[in-house]
């Protein structure tokens, strides 16, 4: 199993793919970090303004935007699952190690394991411009626990989307429909629900619900905790390994 | 390891019982039986679609059979403890396009835990070692084939199976591969079942044959046996300025026959039965050959079944075939 696991790192870093989506994931981090706290403090008319850099509101908004790049890590952990049949490198995945639900648990492993230095990468960038950005208009946040627990929130959801990422490739083979399905879903299906009011009450036990329940973002309809949200996340991680293993496990490698 | 196993390696024995595979309402493969004997090539031959390739990928689990099993001593392939270090498969080309092929064997090495100085190894024994920093991506069709190969090696096993391992390779790989593999049997007591559809490109290399049409076994034996009953049912070629006479004497003594110009192609004959009747007949004659090997035609007739045999021949003209 350690075998198998290894093999998977040196699949990942044996190609180019993981960089630019780490690297894109940073960008977006500092920018978005950078975009609101450039915008912090003003005050738009008719709506909640952005809070103001110094306060709590300002520090967990921009704290918790590592967790906005999240579709990068899942990208990353749909790409690791489906180059497999893409590439057909399934064939000798699957001749090497048969027991097909061992590899699939391999790669919800190895990828839930280097989702952490990425994540952690990702949330530094975030805290380095932050602190210097915001130090510059009078107020570096703190590391305070609050703030501590906002970025390990945002980290911990960039983990498991990778890991889901591996789920829904093991689902969806398909490479450009597993990453146009699962983007249609998050930025399309998602906010409708959260947007129409007869169905809104089900937006908090969606994945993206869940995501809002542990960064607190201010504008999302009713949420759940943020530790439920945490739980419901990590379940529907874990639920999308579960069905994808067992799919791949059935499915004829072709 | 491998330096000390290089010599003989302990015997696997393949067999296949009752394998069958539907397809929706296609049946692939049938009720099919066969055994891969070790220290000896094994053809695995039939047209395309016959279900060769379902075949080999039930054998080594890759797709489940609906009925039948496939064993190595015994075990199935998902039963064996380290599979790739008892059986090496080359099927269709698989690497991911932007990785090199040396990272593309340490994959698998780490998968099997073996070391990765492996990678090196089987590059060096296929004779990619120049390449092994390149992406395979940029590989030709004959680099690829022999990475295919390497990857097969990468666990040194006593058991290859091979499908189709000649496409894409230059008529030099093909003589390279033939030594190769009679090597690995021979020499090393290896276990090899190579499938292809064209016996002429496996005749020279292969002990053994299992012949496949339509999913069904049509024969299996050794090649002494397939060539003993290829005697006799040549595909004779006959020119003659008399032509169109010799061809009415032979099809009225039941003798299948095409014509084109002055050019007559005797089909299930050999030249000295053609010869006999061209005599018997007085017919002239200005050319009298065989056209292809007995082998060739038995392999033909076992796999087309006998009302489509005469069909392809070269005399056959378009409105021939579409009158037929």
């Amino acid at each position: 199993m350690i075998g198998t696991v290894r093999a998977e790192w040196t699949k990942l870093f044996t190609t180019r793919t993981w960089i630019g989506l780490v690297l894109g994931a940073c960008a977006l981090a500092g920018g978005f970090a950078a975009l609101f706290t450039a915008l912090a403090g003003q005050v738009q008319p008719g709506q909640e303004g952005y809070p103001p850099v110094g306060t709590q509101r300002y520090e967990t908004l921009v704290f918790s935007v590592p967790a906005q790049t999240s579709a990068l890590l899942l990208i990353l952990g749909i790409i690791g699952m489906t180059q497999e049949y893409r590439h057909r490198t399934a064939t000798p995945t699957f001749l090497t190690e048969p027991r097909r639900g061992r590899v699939i648990t391999a790669k919800l492993i190895a990828y839930a394991l280097v989702a952490v230095p990425f994540a952690l990468a990702i949330v530094l960038v975030d805290v380095l411009v932050v602190t210097i950005y915001a130090g510059a208009r009078g107020a570096a946040p703190s590391l305070s626990a609050d703030n501590l627990q906002t970025l390990a929130a945002s980290g911990l959801v960039l983990v498991v989307f990778a890991v889901i990422g591996v789920g829904v490739g093991a689902l969806l083979p398909n490479q450009v429909g597993a990453i146009v399905g699962s983007l249609v879903y998050l930025n399309l299906v998602e906010p409708i629900v959260a947007g129409v009011g007869a169905i809104q009450g089900a937006y908090k036990w969606l994945p993206g619900g869940a995501v809002k329940a542990i960064t607190s973002d201010f504008q999302a309809p009713e949420l759940l905790q943020p530790w439920q949200g945490g739980l419901l996340l990590l379940g529907y991680g874990l639920l999308a390994a579960v069905l994808g293993t067992f799919l791949a496990v059935r499915r004829d490698v072709v | 390891m491998s330096r000390a196993r290089a010599a003989t390696v302990d015997p696997v024995r393949v067999e296949v019982r009752g394998l069958s595979k539907t397809f929706g309402a296609v049946r692939a493969v049938t009720d099919l039986s066969f055994e891969v004997e070790p220290a000896s090539v094994t053809g695995f031959l039939g047209p395309n679609g016959a279900g060769k390739t379902t075949t080999l990928r039930m054998v080594l689990g890759l797709e489940r059979p609906n009925a039948g099993t496939a064993t190595f001593n015994g075990a199935p392939y998902v039963g064996l403890a380290q599979p790739i270090r008892t059986v090496g498969a080359v099927l269709e080309t698989a690497f991911h396009p932007a990785r090199s092929g040396r990272n593309h064997l340490r994959v698998y090495c780490r998968a099997a835990g073996l070391p990765l100085s492996r990678a090196d190894e089987v590059l060096v024994q296929v004779g990619l070692s120049d390449a092994g920093n390149r992406r395979a991506g940029g590989y030709s069709l004959g680099m690829r084939q022999r990475l295919a190969l390497a990857t097969a090696l990468l666990g040194d096993p006593a058991v290859l199976v091979l499908d189709e391992p000649a496409n894409g390779l230059d008529p030099e790989g093909i003589q390279w591969l033939r030594g190769f593999l009679r090597h690995l049997a021979h020499d090393e007591g290896r276990t090899i079942l190579v499938s292809s559809h064209l016996l002429s490109e496996v005749e020279q290399t292969v002990d053994r044959v299992v012949i496949v049409g339509a999913g069904r076994l049509v024969r299996e034996g050794t090649m002494e046996q397939l060539r003993s009953g290829a005697q006799g049912s040549g595909t004779v070629l006959v020119r003659s300025p008399e032509a169109t006479r010799f061809a009415d004497v032979l099809r009225a003594q039941g003798t299948s026959v095409s014509q084109q110009d002055g050019v007559l192609t005797v089909i299930g004959s050999t030249t000295d039965d053609v010869g006999r009747r061209a005599f018997a007949a007085g017919v002239e004659l200005h050319e009298l050959r065989s056209h292809s090997s007995g082998l060739e035609e038995i392999y033909f007739q076992l796999t087309s079944g006998s009302e489509q045999f005469a069909a392809p021949s070269p005399g056959t003209t378009v409105a021939q075939e579409a009158a037929r």
